[in-house]
């Protein structure tokens, strides 16, 4: 029997202030509770922070993803959340990952992801799709090179 | 018999001793039982808070009142003593437990589990008793969704109340313990904001829910996007009991909705006066049809090249003998919110048909006619009852519209538009090029006129600007087969430069002020007659 996959595209603006430890210290908490909720609720997905953005792919059951992305929206470190789709799939691109960081590692992504800049992946210029191929394609990229 | 009873029973001898206990009361304590122990000595070794004030009624040789004694295990009793002949007294026992659950109930909104209004307000006098001792302010925060109803009658009900939930939990989330959240009923919710220095902590808050509540939600697989409104007073300085701080609080929402939605904020006294005299005025307006203090003013409609009058725009009016002459911006929208448009409507259009239908020539009239009469499903018959009534001739009618009629433009509302245009009624776009002027709405259904605001004539801003936009319009106009006029022409040089960009009509100032339907009919004779002119070079 074939699951229900639907998939949820966002971007949304960081709220998190402070210096790039700060911050790397609040991707990280996003990433650990990620890593232990999405598995109880089977869902999968990529986070990215870049350009002073967020951009997060969620699969799973509608219902799994509905619950979680309300719990995302309440969520005070980011703000602005722009939903760009939610859609079914024909199945996950992220089967693998309970939540997958892509682009630069976490340290790094601290470090300058917070600087709102053109060049480079903004999730705030990308449409649904071109988001979700570009964490896919650095999900598959990474994949090996980091646990 | 005693011993079968469902509620427990107890009888105590004159020497305070017990001297029976059926079985049920004999089921609420753990142990051996009463018998045979004082009752004071039994209800402390139970370990009964308040059994004093029972053991002291059964001492009394009148029948008690309601007694509440509460068990050791939580349960709760309300127990009664009775004397009996010999000295002693019986004493009831009945478990009351059920009861305050559901009296418990009572004070909650069973759909989002928070407190209700009843609550509400009983926290909302605690914390007012509190401030005579502690001094603290505090915020009586009112929020309801902007379009929820849209959502309800979109959606339907049960997505609505699953959206409620989810808008419950959002707020829960960004309040602190301390913080009271009651649903009021339907979209309103209540939140009384204490221990925290005012107003900065209700400003903080309120920022954040209309940020939070405004993010988009899925509902069973839907996307939905609601904003919310929201009014705050502060206590002590905006109310000294339960009521007016409600009041107020509400009062400050409701500016927030008529200063745009999705904003929040803090009442004003001058809020209160303000709402007195909508109020007042509200009562006036009741009662302006019955006192005959509507009149219909006309404003002439000029085809230029030769100039000649081809109709009016009939202009409601209304003059009381204490306010004198009310401006519309003052009373339609009133007359809107409350519904006496839609009569208010009735009146406009049988008048302004009847006045037509006397004139000479057949010039045209244009009535306007508001998005709440399109609520109102007996549109297409007030439409007809007044073509019918003043015999008219339905080509001269031309009912103005704006955007906002079909801005939530439900079939309902395409279909009495198409009635009343299948009647032989004319249709036109009023303050055309202002508001979203989203072209599909020329695409959704087939306008017989154009009417472009007077704002792109005079105006503030770039003159060029404003012409540019004639223009275009007026392109738009003859490639879809859709004649235009141009309002707000008070000038001969701005005539001369609407002319020139291709302008065939105007109203304004310029080309005729409203007038009396005396003065109207007068100009209407003495125009000439349509057929006449149609054969002149341009």
């Amino acid at each position: 029997m074939t699951e229900t996959v639907y998939r949820l595209v966002y971007y949304s603006h960081n709220r998190i202030v402070g210096s790039p430890a700060a911050l790397e210290a609040g991707i990280n908490s996003i990433l650990e509770v990620s890593r232990r909720n999405n598995p109880l609720a089977n869902v999968t997905g990529a986070l990215m922070f870049n350009a002073g953005c967020f951009g997060q792919v969620l699969e799973g059951a509608p219902d799994a993803v509905e619950q979680i992305f309300e719990r995302i929206q309440m969520d005070p470190r980011h703000s602005d959340v722009h939903l760009l789709s939610f859609a079914s799939a024909p199945a996950r691109a992220f089967a693998h990952w309970s939540m997958a960081f892509v682009g630069a590692s976490v340290p790094d992504a601290a470090r300058y992801g917070a600087i709102a800049d053109d060049t480079g992946y903004s999730p705030a210029r990308m449409e649904s799709e071109e988001l979700f191929k570009v964490l896919q394609r650095l999900a598959l990229e990474d994949e090996g090179a980091t646990p | 018999m005693l011993s079968e009873l469902a509620g427990g029973v107890l009888t105590i001898g004159s020497d305070g001793f017990v001297t029976f206990a059926n079985r049920s009361a004999s089921a609420l304590f753990p142990g051996p039982g009463p018998v045979g122990i004082q009752l004071l000595t039994f209800l402390d070794l139970s370990g009964v808070s308040n059994g004093s004030a029972l053991v002291e009624a059964t001492r009394s040789r009148t029948a008690s009142a309601p007694i509440r004694i509460g068990l050791a295990g939580g349960r709760i009793l309300d127990t009664r003593s009775c004397p009996l002949p010999d000295g002693g007294a019986v004493v009831t026992l009945l478990d009351v437990g059920l009861y305050i659950h559901e009296a418990d109930l009572a004070r909650r909104d069973p759909l989002t589990g928070l407190p209700n209004r009843v609550e509400l307000r009983e926290r909302l006098s605690v914390l007012l008793a509190e401030f005579q001792r502690t001094q603290a302010p505090f915020a009586v925060i009112s929020l309801d969704l902007d379009h929820f109803k849209s959502v309800n009658d979109t959606m339907g009900h049960p997505m609505g109340d699953a959206l409620l939930v989810k808008v419950a939990e959002r707020l829960r989330s960004a309040l602190r313990p301390s913080d009271i959240l009651a649903r009021m009923g339907g979209d309103e919710f209540m939140i009384l904001q204490s221990d925290a220095a005012q107003p900065q902590a209700a400003t903080a808050l309120a920022t954040r829910l209309v940020d939070l509540i405004g993010r988009t939600y899925i509902v069973s697989g839907q996307i939905l996007n609601v904003g919310t409104s929201i009014g705050i007073a502060l206590s002590p300085g905006d109310g000294e009991d339960v009521d007016s701080l409600l009041k107020h609080a509400d009062l400050a929402l409701y500016r927030a909705k008529t200063d745009g939605k999705g904003v929040f904020r803090f009442f004003q006294i001058s809020m209160d006066e303000e709402m007195q005299a909508r109020r007042l005025l509200e009562l006036d307006l009741r009662s302006a049809l019955a006192f005959r203090q509507f009149e219909l003013n006309f404003q002439p409609q000029v085809e230029l090249d030769p100039r000649r009058l081809v109709g009016f725009e009939a202009l409601l009016r209304w003059r009381t003998p204490a306010r004198g002459l009310v401006s519309p911006a003052d009373f339609i929208p009133l007359a809107e919110q409350t519904g006496l448009i839609v009569p208010i409507g009735e009146w406009v259009l049988q008048t302004a048909c009847r006045q037509a239908a006397s004139w000479s020539q057949p010039v045209s009239v244009g009535v306007n006619v508001s998005a709440v009469q399109f609520n109102n499903a007996r549109l297409v018959q007030i439409v007809t009852s007044a073509l019918n009534a003043s015999g008219l001739d339905p080509g001269r009618l031309e009912l103005e519209i704006t955007e906002s009629v079909l801005i939530n433009s439900t079939q309902s509302v395409l279909e009495q538009l198409h009635a009343v245009k299948s009647l032989g009624v004319r249709v036109a776009m009023d303050d055309f090029g202002t508001g979203y002027s989203s072209l599909t709405y020329l695409q959704k259904f087939p306008f017989d006129r154009l009417k472009v605001d007077q704002s792109f004539v005079g105006g503030s801003g770039d003159g060029s600007k404003g012409m540019a936009i004639i223009r275009a319009v007026t392109a738009l106009g003859n490639s879809l087969g859709i004649a235009t006029i141009v309002e707000g022409v008070e000038t001969e040089e701005q005539l001369a430069q609407v002319r020139a960009e291709g302008c065939t009509e105007v109203q304004g100032y310029l080309t005729g002020r409203p007038m009396d339907a005396a003065a109207a009919a007068a100009l209407a004779a003495e125009s000439p007659s349509p057929t006449a002119v149609q054969g002149d070079p341009p």
